[in-house]
């Protein structure tokens, strides 16, 4: 009998074709194609990817894929940035690295980002994965120098030590000490978030026996006239961070970093930048041409000094910048950087009513119009207009990402006093490779008609004080296919369109609405009959039972899972689920 | 296997969006919307006799109501919660939705922000430096990003407080307070429902600490708010009788 071609292959050679692919989706879908190919797949996948902590258990992970080197974990909602999601919510590490202290001990790499890790947790993946490398906590709490001290002492191969923005508890600088003094195999180091001083010095002898290391990114305790020494001990280095960017101008400081930059022949990203003076800018001049990623989002310099620097930085890729560039120095980004792909304009003062800056819409649209890569954007303006919108829309069509505050909530377009729902709506409809959208200004149902209709690749949304009815969010639940990430807050969306559209939150990650008009009764409803889906209840004014059940809820957070309802809830969140109506009671 | 569950593809993407097509599929039956009328729920399935061509009544011939042209759909009998009309239409209802999506009022008086917006990570606000611009025109670095400027205030500048002895964390946003007494009241206030939760009775004796930008912890008993307020990156509450 002539077996099928699939199954006539050994399983080391499928396996060995397997391994040529890294990415998640592709494996996913091999692992379907038959039952051979799925147990091949499972016990050789390396790496995994889980958007939502709480989407499956540890447990259920090991189960299937039993010899995991890589794993990423996901836990906070995106709206914890702001501040919207309270303390104590969720997202726990400990659980995930207790099981895998077990069950991977070959484990290389862990990231995670916005989860709550400990001094133990941190301990424990220490002592327990003898191979590890790769340690990047983003956005990450809970956690002090203790644990790093850990880190630093007991993991003889690590490589990368990333915290990005995590918040450290400080308790000393000697952590860094902890490192032994045999060990060389640091390649990255980001400890930008560190608010305390380290050991000077043995950063400078860190930094000076390990010949790999690739990224650093200092604190900002990190003072300047200790920066050339560093870049001396490490002319290797590829990602710079500098400490803070300010001292008293001495010539003999300043040729002593200028010199020590010239020296770094393969650098080509900066960042850090904390309290510029401007006099120490030139210093980096010799370099600037070879930059393809520049992060100024901490130099309140202004805008001649900006212009000056940006303008040498011909290969500029990536730009995150301060609106104290303004609409001048991104025109001269606009004819200096024709690479450029990634652009973000921060705030200066974004809480004065008044601009503090000269920046506007036309910064954006100059640079639309000069920079043919360009496909990434998160800009901040007190302005904005459906022309302009529109223009920038037709210029790059290319556009996957495309996040605009404008600073006042429901602000309309400047010129006509209209919705930007034209502007938004030529953006979904002339980029038709959209994946993240972020909607600010006065806008209408009307907005959310062209997004359900435009947006088909649209997989993240991010929704404020827009909308006039359920049909807003209606459109959107029913329209964009590959949506898999909403965030909403402060808009008059209820029941309907929820209840309308229950079973699109299946094919979701997850949806999260806050000030919003979601009753309780819905959301229990919700969560009785779709047992597939977590929907939890978060509401500080005390348990909604207390309330009509027609009384919105303060804030909703509903995700796909395919691990049941969570037991890690504080007070003030609670999952609805058939038990609830007997649980609440 | 994908199952269909139940999107609604409008079938010309281009002018007039047309609601008047909302069917699917399904491979199974699967539920893909809900009705409730406060005491049943009516779930819609590819089996349902009151839709006709395997179509799911569309969104317009539920929701819209000719008669009247508010944006706000007005709903039908199905959607009533225990016989009683939509609150949601009711603008005089206290418990209108108006009033949560309204600016985010706070009981502490004269904010005229909202949490959470512009939607800055507040890292980038606690850490930044502030320039700001003195009477004299000059121009003056401020520390810890909560900065006078003109009189008006930074919007929002949330720190971590831990209480001795509770496992979960809180954040406060020092912004709202300009005394140790009205901050510590609202400390033992958020506070208050996890000590009575857990049967202890007397908040008195907790003393309030903070961690300075040194990193070293300080009872704010001995210092000024001014000092305070320029230096802090986190607080705790400690049991008086522990040191």
């Amino acid at each position: 009998m002539q077996r099928m071609a699939g199954s006539s292959f050994p399983e080391e050679v499928l396996e060995h074709v397997f391994s040529f692919i890294q990415d998640g989706k592709d494996r996913n879908v091999i692992s379907m194609v038959c039952k051979s190919w799925y147990e091949i797949e499972r016990w050789s996948r390396r790496r995994v990817f889980v958007g939502n902590c709480y989407a499956i258990s540890p447990r259920m992970l090991i189960r299937r894929f039993p010899e995991v080197r890589s794993v990423e974990l996901k836990g906070k909602p995106h709206f914890a940035d702001f501040n919207l999601v309270p303390e104590g919510w969720g997202g726990y590490v400990g659980p995930w690295i207790a099981a895998m202290a077990v069950a991977y001990p070959w484990l290389e790499e862990i990231r995670l980002k916005r989860m709550v890790v400990t001094d133990e947790g941190l301990e424990l993946i220490s002592k327990s994965f003898k191979n590890f490398k790769v340690l990047v906590l983003s956005t990450c709490e809970g956690f002090s120098t203790e644990g790093l001290a850990a880190i630093a002492a007991n993991c003889r191969n690590l490589r990368e030590l990333d915290l990005r923005e995590s918040d450290v508890e400080d308790q000393s600088g000697h952590w860094l000490s902890h490192f032994p003094d045999n060990y060389t195999s640091l390649v990255s180091l980001n400890i930008s978030c560190l608010g305390s001083e380290v050991s000077f010095s043995a950063l400078e002898r860190l930094v000076g026996r390990c010949p790999n290391l690739r990224t650093l990114r200092l604190n900002r305790a990190v003072p300047l006239d200790r920066l050339a020494n560093l870049l001396r001990r490490a002319p290797q280095l590829v990602e710079l961070g500098t400490g803070v960017y300010a001292s008293e101008l001495r010539p003999d400081v300043f040729s002593n970093l200028s010199g020590a930059f010239s020296g770094c022949k393969e650098l080509r990203g900066l960042s850090g930048f904390w309290d510029v003076v401007p006099g120490y800018l030139p210093a980096v001049y010799p370099i600037c041409s070879r930059l393809t990623s520049l992060n100024l989002s901490y130099a309140t310099i202004q805008s001649p000094d900006l212009i000056k620097l940006v303008s040498q930085c011909q290969n500029l890729q990536r730009l995150w910048v301060l609106d104290y560039i303004e609409d001048a120095g991104l025109d001269v980004l606009a004819a200096s950087c024709k690479d450029l792909q990634e652009l973000r304009v921060f705030p200066s003062d974004p809480y004065e009513a008044e601009p503090n800056v000269s920046l506007s819409e036309q910064g954006l649209v100059s640079v639309s119009a000069g920079c043919p890569k360009l496909e990434s954007v998160l800009y901040f303006c007190r302005q904005m207009s459906n022309a302009a919108l529109r223009t920038i829309a037709r210029n790059r069509p290319n556009m996957t990402r495309f996040r605009l505050c404008i600073i006042e909530p429901r602000t309309p377009d400047y010129v006509t006093l209209q919705p930007l729902d034209a502007g938004f709506g030529a953006i979904v409809e002339h980029c038709k490779d959209l994946q993240r959208l972020s909607l600010s200004g006065l806008l209408t149902d009307r907005v959310f008609e062209y997004i359900g209709t435009f947006a088909k690749k649209l997989e993240m949304l991010s929704v404020a004080f827009a909308g006039e009815s359920d049909l807003g969010l209606h459109h959107i639940l029913s329209g964009c296919e590959n949506l898999r990430k909403l965030e909403i807050r402060d808009c008059p969306f209820g029941d309907k369109a929820l209840l309308a559209n229950a079973a699109k939150l299946e094919t979701m990650r997850s949806l999260w609405m806050s000030s919003c008009s979601v009753s309780y009764g819905a959301c229990k409803l919700l969560g009785q009959k779709l047992p597939r889906l977590n929907v939890e209840v978060i509401d500080e004014r005390g348990h909604p039972n207390s309330r009509p059940e027609s009384c919105p809820v303060e804030k909703l957070y509903i995700y796909r899972t395919v691990a049941g309802p969570r037991f890690d809830m504080p007070n003030f969140v609670w999952t609805m689920d058939e038990d609830s109506e007997l649980r609440l009671s | 296997m994908e199952l269909q569950l139940g999107l609604a593809l409008p079938t010309n993407p281009t002018k007039g969006f047309d609601l008047n097509y909302y069917g699917y599929e399904p491979k199974e039956v699967v539920v893909s919307g809900l009705w409730f009328d406060g005491n049943n729920c009516y779930v819609s399935s590819h089996q349902d006799i009151n839709i006709d061509d395997n179509k799911k009544r569309s969104f317009s011939q539920a929701f819209e109501n000719s008669s009247t042209d508010r944006a706000v759909p007005r709903t039908l009998p199905l959607l009533l919660w225990n016989n009683r009309p939509n609150e949601e239409d009711d603008p005089k209802d206290p418990n209108n939705h108006h009033s949560l999506f309204a600016f985010n009022k706070n009981d502490d008086g004269d904010r005229d922000g909202v949490v959470g917006w512009p939607p800055i990570k507040s890292w980038r606000n606690n850490n930044n430096k502030r320039v700001c611009h003195d009477n004299q025109g000059g121009r003056r670095l401020l520390e810890n990003a909560y900065a006078y400027c003109g009189g008006r205030r930074s919007n929002s500048m949330y720190v971590k407080v831990k209480m001795e002895g509770v496992a979960i964390g809180r954040k406060i946003d020092l912004t709202l307070h300009n005394s140790f007494q009205t901050l510590t009241d609202t400390l033992i206030d958020m506070f208050q429902k996890w000590l009575l939760e857990t049967g202890q009775k007397n908040s008195n004796i907790y003393k309030l600490a903070y961690q300075d930008k040194e990193g070293d912890w300080l009872y704010t008993e001995d210092v000024s708010w001014r000092t305070f307020i320029g230096s802090v990156q986190r607080l705790k509450l400690l049991k008086s009788s522990s040191k």
